[in-house]
């Protein structure tokens, strides 16, 4: 009997098991939602090193702990995660565990119109906006996770940037854990209406050390001509096992700019699912992966060129220290029609110990003839012309290392676009660089 | 834009014609009787017998792969038959007492190989179906020390030298065809350098594909000893048929301590009608082991036919300091499906590795490169370089890259690119303006394309290739 059928059923049975407990909703869409995610968890296997999609990531060791779902959380004070909030928000939504937590959220400085609020809260207000795309943008007939997600699904985040607004100040998305082996499956629905556009923050931090598992999952509907800034910053703790799908619809015309930032998690997952639904959308991707020891971070994406006339960037970079297990797989896909369409990739990776490790993949599909497609992937270490150089400038070897290695990871913070954010992003990557 | 495109990619295929001669076929099927019945007829030691067998087992257990990139009706493997051989005739003292059905066939394909082997200086041991008629400039070879025989011979005439290298480098049970073709393999070339040796022309065999419904199961061992060199060349052609043929080669070459060989291909077998009707299905294990320190592999391959092609010449470089080559042109047309590419395994210390990849797609064809650059913890400042570009014709077909660079070592430097291109209406018009048609244009701009990997092969393989190319691609721009 194999490993991946025993621990795979009971597993999922005993995850699924929290289930019923989750009250129906007056909304028949949205159970019958739930319901069908349900099924669909039920019959997928938890995946393997022997599915393509996970070779290079054994996530076995998640299977072997206990994780329960969360009942209750902790009473927390603002103060107690003073260090988390970023200053200048329109709003800031804090979930502890999951759990939706009003009194750490501020909503005081929100724009008019501008739609920031639980999940939960909001089936009873917007249920028309959400039915079009909640549980529509990230499939889960093949995704566990994403499937798991779903049949969960209560509560969460739900953004509505209103039509032809651009609104100023970013909006922050806070999930913290506090708990150990517990299992929480954070959710997000960021829809811009036409010409509308937005930035928005994407974080989860922890306030403990222990093994627990974050399973998010992030849908963002973009508008004719609208604009989304999406920054996600992963900072669990080195304990955690941390699985996450997001999956962006681009209309006609409009812009999606992502940047992802790695640091925590024992094993991170992160699923990017970009589709340029319509002619003339733009979208940029950029990942920073900073790990260390025996940390794995794999970080697959999927720019997916439907219609003609798109453009994509994409700038992806691993730092690996340690016994860190570096994977990136990037997919473009140009389907047939998809003309002029317009691509680049490019995946960078550092590797600094002897014993670090890096898989990559960049991969091409292409089925039309008029298109630019490149894609280029490096790996390598520190270049000893550059250190020499520091070094013949007074650097010692280890902050002349330091420098280099800051540098390259910078490159990608540099492109988050909140001052202050990007500030505090710097000084982890500095500190994260002169442990060693 | 596609008249003259068109016009040139939809010549009809040149090379299809069957020979007549009786064949010793095999009934349908695969079993254990059958391998003895193969094993008998070529009057085989004891211990290939076993080394069949076991392969047949290993198959017996394993899975048709269904991870490449190509899409095809199950093979009943029970329906083909695995053993063809021209019948038995007394023993030819000279190349006149060939069949002359046979030296028709090769002067249809523009092989006279007498002549050929003459002017060009080039030893053809020629494969008519399974089993060699003929070999030539032997004579020759054997003065230095060079063996270059059918693999059946050197069963028989050198059962050491197979013994200790056959299944070394692809073992029996590497993958599904290796497996089968371990099994029921008919015949192959083999080729042994001695010590030293530098071999004083290219070698060359021509495989041709004969009998209907008769898959052909080559098996190719090539071995350089210590500071020995070779350069081979392997070209196809195959008559056209409607039941699709199934063709799984292993090619095994291993160099010693400064060992070099250089293995190169054309295949241009029948690739089906142009609504995908018919075709060889290719599916071929091709490895290369880099066994001592300074030892260099070099492949070159240029694959314009089969209905399917899904092979990956690799190289593992084991020796310190040695170096792998894949220099690649693969064109499909029609309904042509290929997924080719390589695998760099770097083992020793310093070893390096260059891959340039070249697709050309057209027609509804689906054209995929799958590479893998790995680089093992103990090959430090180990290197790899790998371009792979695709130029797409047409709007109906796809080119996909699906480069794996797995790094363990982190003195390693590796560093990949691909890009994807299309003959641009502005190209066309530039050389319009010179007066030069969008014919000889569309050819010169493919050339320019896969320059970097003409280069690499024999003067008369790069003039067939350049020509081959060009009546591929004939019609399909424009």
């Amino acid at each position: 009997m194999s490993m991946s059928m025993v621990t795979g059923n009971s597993y999922l049975e005993s995850l699924l098991q929290g289930q019923p407990q989750l009250p129906p909703s007056p909304l028949a869409w949205f159970n019958r939602l739930r319901a069908s995610a349900v099924d669909r968890a039920g019959m997928l296997k938890v995946p393997t090193t022997r599915d393509e999609e996970w070779r290079f990531t054994d996530i076995s060791p998640l299977a072997k702990l206990s994780f329960h779902p969360v009942r209750t959380v902790p009473s927390l004070q603002k103060e107690d995660i003073a260090r988390f909030y970023v200053e200048g928000t329109s709003a800031t939504l804090v979930f502890v565990d999951g759990i939706y937590m009003p009194e750490l959220s501020v909503q005081s400085n929100r724009t008019a119109d501008l739609i920031v609020t639980n999940l939960s809260a909001a089936l009873a207000t917007h249920a028309h906006a959400m039915e079009p795309h909640l549980g529509r943008h990230a499939a889960f007939q093949d995704n566990l996770f994403a499937a798991l997600n779903t049949a969960f699904l209560h509560d969460g985040a739900l953004i509505i940037a209103p039509r032809n607004t651009a609104i100023e100040r970013p909006v922050h998305v806070l999930f913290i854990a506090t708990q150990a082996e517990s299992t929480s499956h954070p959710r997000c629905l960021l829809i811009a209406e036409p010409g509308s556009a937005v930035t928005v923050v994407e974080d989860y931090v922890t306030l403990q050390e222990g093994p627990y598992i974050t399973n998010a999952v992030t849908e963002i509907a973009i508008g004719d001509n609208a604009q989304v800034s999406h920054t996600r910053l992963q900072r669990d703790s080195g304990q955690a096992f941390h699985m996450a799908n997001s999956a962006v619809s681009l209309a006609r015309a409009s812009r999606y700019r992502s940047i992802s930032v790695a640091f925590g998690a024992r094993i991170s997952r992160y699923d990017l699912n970009a589709r340029l639904a319509a002619e003339g959308a733009e979208c940029s991707v950029d990942g920073l992966a900073l790990i260390n020891e025996r940390q794995l971070a794999d970080t697959h994406t999927c720019i997916d060129h439907a219609s003609p006339d798109g453009t994509s960037r994409q700038l992806h970079k691993c730092i690996i220290d340690g016994a860190a297990h570096g994977v990136f797989n990037g997919k473009i896909i140009v389907r047939p029609g998809a003309q002029r369409t317009d691509s680049s990739q490019s995946s960078r990776n550092l590797l600094l110990s002897a014993r670090a490790h890096i898989d990559t993949k960049p991969q091409l599909e292409i089925f039309a003839d008029d298109v630019k497609c490149a894609h280029g992937a490096t790996v390598g270490q520190l270049d000893n012309e550059e250190l020499f150089y520091l070094k013949s400038r007074g650097l010692s070897e280890v902050a002349a290392r330091n420098l280099l290695t800051y540098a390259f990871g910078a490159e990608i913070i540099d492109r988050i676009p909140i001052a202050s954010l990007k500030r505090r992003l710097e000084q982890t990557v500095l500190e994260q660089t002169q442990r060693n | 834009m596609s008249a003259v495109l068109q016009n040139l990619v939809n010549q009809p295929y040149k090379h299809g014609f069957v020979t007549d001669i009786e064949s010793d076929i095999a009934p349908k099927g695969l079993n254990e009787d059958i391998i003895r019945l193969i094993s008998t007829k070529k009057s085989e030691p004891e211990w290939l017998l076993e080394f069949r067998l076991n392969a047949y087992h290993q198959w017996l257990k394993m899975k048709e792969p269904e991870w490449p990139n190509v899409k095809y009706p199950k093979i009943d493997f029970q329906a083909i038959s695995y053993y063809a051989a021209p019948k038995p005739k007394k023993k030819l003292s000279s190349m006149d007492e060939v069949d002359p059905e046979l030296l028709r066939t090769f002067e249809k394909l523009g092989v006279p190989m007498n002549e050929r082997a003459a002017l060009a200086g080039v030893a053809v041991d020629v494969i008519f179906d399974s089993v060699s008629v003929a070999t030539t400039y032997k004579q020759k070879l054997a003065e230095v020390g060079i063996i270059f025989c059918s693999i059946s011979e050197a069963v028989h005439a050198h059962p050491h030298l197979v013994k200790q290298y056959l299944g070394t480098v692809v073992p029996v049970g590497d993958n599904y065809y290796a497996a089968l073709n371990s099994a029921v393999f008919t015949d192959g070339t083999f080729c042994f350098i001695p010590k030293g040796v530098k071999c004083p022309m290219d070698l060359s065999t021509y495989f041709r594909i004969n009998t209907e419904e008769s898959g052909q199961f080559e098996r190719t061992l090539i071995v350089a000893e210590e500071g020995a060199s070779v350069s081979y060349l392997e070209g196809c052609t195959a008559p056209k048929f409607d039941t699709n043929q199934l063709h799984a080669a292993v090619v095994e070459l291993i160099a010693l301590d400064n060992a070099d060989i250089k293995y190169s291909t054309v295949q241009n077998w029948y690739a089906g009608d142009e609504n995908g009707i018919g075709g060889i299905y290719n599916f071929v294990t091709k490895r290369g082991l880099a066994k001592g320190v300074n030892s260099r592999i070099s492949w070159t391959q240029v694959e314009t036919g089969s209905a399917i092609t899904w092979k990956y010449p690799s190289c593992i470089l084991q020796g310190d300091n040695s170096v792998g080559e894949f220099y690649s042109v693969a064109v499909t047309n029609n309904y042509q499906q290929a997924d080719t590419g390589t695998k760099m395994i770097h083992i020793g210390k310093n070893t390096r590795s260059t891959i340039v990849s070249k697709g050309i797609s057209a027609g509804h064809s689906n054209n995929s490169y799958r590479g893998l650059v790995r680089i093992a913890p103990t090959a430090t400042g180990a290197r790899n370089y790998s371009q792979c570009d695709s130029m797409l014709i047409g709007d109906q077909c796809s080119a996909n890259t699906f480069p794996y660079i797995q790094v363990r070592n982190q003195a390693a430097k590796v560093e990949h690119e691909a890009s994807t291109s299309k003959i641009g209406e502005d190209q066309l018009f530039y050389f319009a303006q010179r007066g030069i048609g969008n014919e000889e244009a569309v050819s010169m701009i493919i050339n320019g394309f896969c320059k970097d990997v003409f280069q690499q092969l024999p003067m008369e393989f790069a003039v067939e290739a350049t020509k081959l190319l060009g009546f591929k691609l004939e019609g399909s721009v424009g």
